[in-house]
């Protein structure tokens, strides 16, 4: 996927988030998609922004992979996950956060 | 500062999605009522585990289940006297947990302090004010222990000064 993080980090990030493997167990799968996404939203500067050309069917996804982000500690990841998981939060509502916990199905 | 903000701001959100809680009896054993998520029996009751970190030092795993939530601490650690204090002093509150109702007498393993809320938590308590509590209690723990340091090191500085006037 070239291209991803230079010019369009939010377009990067729907491609990456529009990729997810939901419905398979393949954990690899799952860790090479995860990387992608890691890329996209870690270049993203402006959140607000991001929010704005993102749809909402991928609030759900997209917090799912933030908890992802939440998990892993390192500190860079931890301070841009918390910040989009603020401003989802503000966005999305106790839903998404709640769908996102309750799915055991559909992992990311 | 800022990141100790979102930090809050992220575990109460989270809090306050996954404090859904309802009675449930226990379904291996009649007439017995279990907080599922300690025994962890059946998968389909269980949601879930979130950890959210803020740095590599402070994390806190929430584990819900139907009728109790599991939330783990770790607080921040910088130096081997923080180490210390902050084991005797989460040990000095874990030992007393029977005053605090949402305590676990023990951390979980690899956390320094755990909370179980229980769905009879939610029937006596109200739950907004059940994760103010939480969040209040991460916000003083840091200043406790703080405070604690500076308060060993003068100790120990007067101490010191003390002693060694009667090498001069």
């Amino acid at each position: 996927m070239c291209g991803t993080g230079r010019s369009k980090p939010v377009e990067a990030l729907k491609t990456a988030l529009e990729g997810s493997p939901l419905k398979t167990r393949d954990e690899r799968c799952k860790s090479a998609n995860w990387i992608v996404v890691h890329r996209a939203m870690m270049a993203i500067r402006d959140i607000d922004g991001m929010f704005n050309s993102l749809d909402t069917e991928y609030y759900d996804i997209l917090m799912k992979y933030l908890y992802r982000g939440l998990s892993t500690g390192d500190r860079p990841t931890c301070d841009q996950c918390l910040k989009i998981h603020e401003k989802l939060t503000e966005r999305a509502g106790l839903g998404c956060i709640l769908r996102s916990l309750a799915d055991t199905v559909n992992t990311v | 500062a800022n990141t100790l903000r979102l930090y809050l701001t992220c575990i109460r959100n989270t809090l306050e999605a996954a404090m859904c809680l309802q009675n449930f009896p226990c379904q291996e054993v009649e007439r017995h009522n279990k907080p599922e998520v300690e025994l962890k029996t059946s998968s389909e009751l269980l949601l879930n585990p979130v950890l959210i970190c803020r740095n590599e030092a402070e994390k806190c795993l929430v584990e819900t289940s139907i009728n109790s939530i599991r939330i783990s601490l770790k607080v921040k650690q910088a130096d081997e006297l923080e180490n210390i204090l902050a084991k005797k002093f989460l040990r000095f509150l874990s030992m007393r947990a029977e005053a605090f109702q949402v305590l676990r007498r023990k951390p979980v393993q690899g956390y320094d302090i755990s909370f179980l809320i229980t769905n009879y938590h939610c029937e006596d308590m109200h739950k907004h004010k059940l994760i103010d509590f939480i969040v209040q209690f991460m916000e003083d723990i840091d200043k406790e222990i703080s405070e604690l340091k500076l308060s060993v090191n003068t100790r120990g500085r007067l101490v010191a000064t003390e002693f060694l006037k009667q090498f001069i």
